[in-house]
């Protein structure tokens, strides 16, 4: 049978299947009434151009099934999320699902333009995010998202308060002042060009001023805004008694700067305005850096914050009403539907369904529960509609008091961080010190103080900006940037150094070093099998079998028949059924099938689905949790670094210990909840070790944020990601081998640079401190031992990584 | 060479550099580098439509406001 594309949606179907409708000349088909609608509405509405643009795009079939229009009215979801401007307008931020080119942006700001009452729609193509200002009298929210779904897309609220966009705001502040520093910077280097030349060909000191004048006004703001941020750093620096970079780089640039200006006047000596900008924008440009792949990782976490419900339905009397999840009190009744996150504790007391744990206890295989059975926030109620009483507030549940301590983690620095600077702060507090003690020393002894503050400055000028300044930012920069080439980004530069000191890696079990889910690894088949009916029967279900049975054909398979089937029967813990053209199929574990009456063996490690037809068993597949590529070399290699392994979980014992030894792990806790792990973690520390501590789920939170170094896995769907410093990208285990080698590396690069650095200061520092400093060896000294960090920092980029 | 050519030769350089730094920053401030496919997009898909677009959610912006100050000053007689 022919195929034919929807007209809308453009996703391709048999031609029997689809709706068809004359058209002029032609006929167009949908494969859905919601695809249907949306064409009508676009075409009416003239906005039919929205097709040209789309090309051959495919969009998300318009499948309508929300009847929660009412919730964005409530004035708990206003106060949450809606901002009101000083004009009187509302404003809120959107995240609108659906969007698959610059097409969809279009249709949506237009729909939006078009609609009465909303002033401003904006909708950023890259994070599918919506700013949308409407004036409160004319238009209501949910008329709005009900306009936005009635064109085929969803939205959602996100608040703005969150990570993301202080984050953003940090960025686009950074961004401003690297183009001060960088205009700066550029129109002071040719200048500076005039002023070298200025030196070997001679120069008239009237010309001389002018160029000295001009370095000054372009200097100054590059060293008083840009440079602010080190201003700032170094303030907090003193308050908590600690000598930074920051301070380094702020009396650096500053005295040099209150010297030259001192220069400039009395026509004495050198300026050094060029030195003042250069060491000011090659930090920040190291420091933004930092700021951008810290965006990156908290780009992912928002829309899984923003997908937690904020309303439950409370069953009252036998009425269903629509509650904001703060106003839940004890002893409430709520109702779930299949789906639904779970946001509030409490305890089953109606109904049975599969729960989802995995984000909570990392095991991927739904739990069953009963009548009486206890319900946990952040799993997710897969098959049926259940009822239970909110044994917590919303406050004191299990999710809400994990994202809390997330929180507070986040804003709280860890206290290696502040170990990390400490080399290079007692290099600032060496010079500073030397550098007041010239100047006292000369005052004393020499008498004049104009010479003395020249001396004591030039210490300071000659010492401080290049080599010891960039030592550690330079080779941190080369190890982020590599690192990130390679899937890994490291929130921080300060972690790689901390990483690289590190002698204890944690590993989670479940999503670390194992995939996380169910995949086939045997599979029986017998007579009648047909792939294309088990496709369509396992495409039915969300349970995480189901999904690893579908991926297995779907990566085997060709593509399959889209086979409609009827009377769908989700059996909770059990499997699935349905029928086709008569034929009654089943799908499902061990106990299903005998229960039908089917016999079906069950001795097996692995997890088993059967499926089978008529009542015959058609096949039998064996699934298991893989372990990840290449896990049982990158740990060996780890352990050869001398990295003491240890594997953490919340399974029990036979499966831990199963996959550890698989991968060569000897050291394993298991069973161990959320506190366990974290409470281990600290056991480690009393040990001295500095632990880095790898894992992926909610379950792991706590004990990554109370590890020095935490990597999360790129699809960690969760917090997690937002507690790690470092986050694997491509989620192999190889990357954490290659995370250690890069931190070693750049930490020896730092080393090394800070070594060089050294031994110029420990030569040059002398003789400026003799007062025997000559402005033009100064200044070619200053460029070579920077030269020389730099290209140091770049053999980093040298390193062999697979 | 008299100084002031020099003078005048770094002032105007600078000068200009500065205005085109000062847009920029505006652009910055305004959101105008936040997505960047749509500059791109723009350049694709706006015509004359667009145009009429902007101007008319420029009209209803003022509208909003005109209204606004219409109920700010309406004070009912004591």
């Amino acid at each position: 049978m022919p195929k034919v594309p929807c007209t809308h949606c453009h996703l391709e179907f048999d031609e029997s299947v689809m709706i068809t409708e004359p058209h002029g000349e032609e006929t167009l088909y949908f494969c859905c009434k919601g695809c249907q609608g949306v064409y009508h509405l676009l075409e009416s509405e003239g906005l039919d151009t929205f097709y040209d643009k789309l090309g051959d795009t495919k969009l998300q079939p318009a499948i309508q099934q929300h009847d929660d229009l009412e919730k964005f009215d409530l004035e708990g979801f206003k106060n949450k999320y809606i901002k009101t401007t000083d004009e009187g307008l509302n404003e809120i931020y959107l995240i609108i699902e659906g969007i698959h080119c610059s097409a969809c942006v279009w249709l949506n700001e237009k729909v939006l333009h078009k609609t009465d009452g909303v002033i401003e729609a904006t909708i950023n193509y890259t994070n599918n995010k919506a700013k949308v200002v409407w004036d409160p009298d004319e238009i209501r929210l949910s008329k709005i998202i009900e306009t936005i779904r009635s064109i085929g897309y969803n939205a959602y609220p996100y608040d703005p308060a969150l990570q993301e966009e202080r984050a953003e705001k940090t960025k686009k502040e950074y961004y401003a002042r690297i183009l001060v520093a960088v205009f700066g910077a550029m129109n002071i280097m040719w200048i500076a060009i005039a002023h070298y030349a200025g030196y070997f060909t001679g120069m008239e000191q009237r010309f001389k001023d002018i160029l000295n004048v001009a370095e000054f006004i372009l200097a100054t703001p590059v060293l008083f805004y840009s440079g602010w941020i080190f201003f700032r750093g170094a303030y907090y620096g003193y308050k908590n008694h600690i000598v930074n970079m920051d301070t380094l780089v702020a009396s650096g640039a500053l005295l040099a700067y209150i010297y030259s200006i001192y220069a400039m006047i009395s026509h004495n000596g050198e300026v050094y305005f060029d030195s003042v900008v250069m060491i000011i924008t090659f930090v920040l440009v190291g420091k933004y850096l930092e700021v951008l792949s810290k965006k990156h990782a908290v780009d992912t976490l928002d829309s899984i914050m923003g997908s937690t419900p904020t309303e439950v339905t409370l069953v009252q009397n036998e009425e269903k009403t629509l509650v904001s999840v703060e106003n839940v009190i004890m002893g409430d009744i709520i109702e779930l539907k299949p789906g639904e996150k779970v946001v509030i504790d409490g305890i089953v007391t109606d109904g049975e369904g599969s729960f989802d744990e995995s984000s909570l206890t990392g095991e991927n295989l739904p739990v069953l529960k009963q009548k009486g059975d206890p319900v946990l926030s952040g799993s997710i109620c897969l098959d049926s509609v259940i009822r239970y009483e909110a044994t917590k507030d919303a406050s004191n549940s299990l999710l809400y008091s994990i994202v809390s301590l997330l929180e507070e983690s986040i804003t709280k620095k860890p206290r290696i961080e502040q170990l990390a600077d400490q080399v290079s702060g007692y290099f600032s507090a060496v010079i500073l010190t030397l550098a007041l003690l010239t100047f006292a020393g000369w005052w004393y002894f020499g008498g004049a103080f104009e010479q003395a503050l020249i001396t004591g400055i030039s210490v300071i000028v000659i010492a401080c900006p290049c080599a010891l300044g960039m030592a550690t930012p330079m080779a941190t920069l080369v190890g982020i940037g590599m690192a990130a080439k390679h899937n890994i980004l490291f929130k921080e530069a300060g972690y790689l150094e901390t990483m690289a000191k590190s002698d204890l890696l944690a590993l989670d079990k479940t999503g670390t070093i194992t995939e996380g889910r169910p995949s086939v690894v045997n599979l029986q088949t017998f007579e009648g099998y047909d792939e294309d009916l088990l496709y369509a029967l396992v495409s039915t279900s969300k349970h995480p079998v189901s999904e690893g049975i579908r991926r297995y054909l779907e990566k085997n398979g060709k593509p399959f028949a889209p086979i409609a089937l009827d009377a769908i029967k989700t059996v909770q813990a059990k499997g699935v059924e349905a029928t086709y053209e008569g034929k009654k199929l089943k799908g499902g574990n061990g106990t299903f099938m005998q229960a039908s009456g089917i016999a079906c063996s069950d001795d097996t490690a692995h997890t088993l689905f059967y499926f089978a037809v008529d009542g015959k068993l058609a096949a039998r597949f064996e699934l298991s949790d893989t372990i990840r590529e290449g896990a049982k070399e990158a740990i060996a290699n780890i352990q050869r670094m001398g990295i003491r392994v240890v594997m953490l979980t919340g399974d029990h014992e036979a499966s831990a210990q199963s996959v550890a030894d698989a991968v060569g792990i000897e050291e394993v806790h298991a069973r161990l909840l959320p506190q366990d792990k974290a409470a281990l973690i600290d056991a480690f520390h009393e040990e001295k070790h500095i632990v880095v501590m790898a894992g992926d789920g909610i379950n792991d939170t706590i004990a990554l944020a109370r590890s020095d170094i935490a990597i999360a896995m790129g699809s960690g769907a969760d917090v997690a990601i937002s507690v790690s410093d470092v986050v694997l990208l491509d989620e192999k285990p190889k990357s954490l081998y290659e995370a250690y080698r890069i931190s070693r590396r750049t930490y020896r690069a730092v080393k090394e640079n800070l070594g060089f650095s050294l031994l110029y200061n420990t030569i040059a520092v002398p003789f400026a401190i003799a007062g025997f400093v000559n402005p033009l060896v100064a200044a070619l000294a200053m460029s070579l031992s920077s030269l020389v960090v730099v290209g140091n920092s770049m053999r980093i980029k040298w390193l062999k990584l697979k | 060479m008299s100084e002031n050519i020099v003078i005048l030769m770094l002032g105007i350089s600078t000068f200009l550099g500065a205005l085109g730094l000062a847009a920029l920053l505006w652009g910055l401030k305004t959101g105008q580098f936040d997505d960047q496919s749509k500059f791109i997009d723009g350049a694709r898909f706006d015509n004359e439509e667009e145009l009429r677009d902007a101007v008319m959610m420029e009209e209803k912006r003022k509208a909003q406001k005109k209204k606004k100050e219409k109920k700010d000053a309406y004070r009912p007689a004591d």
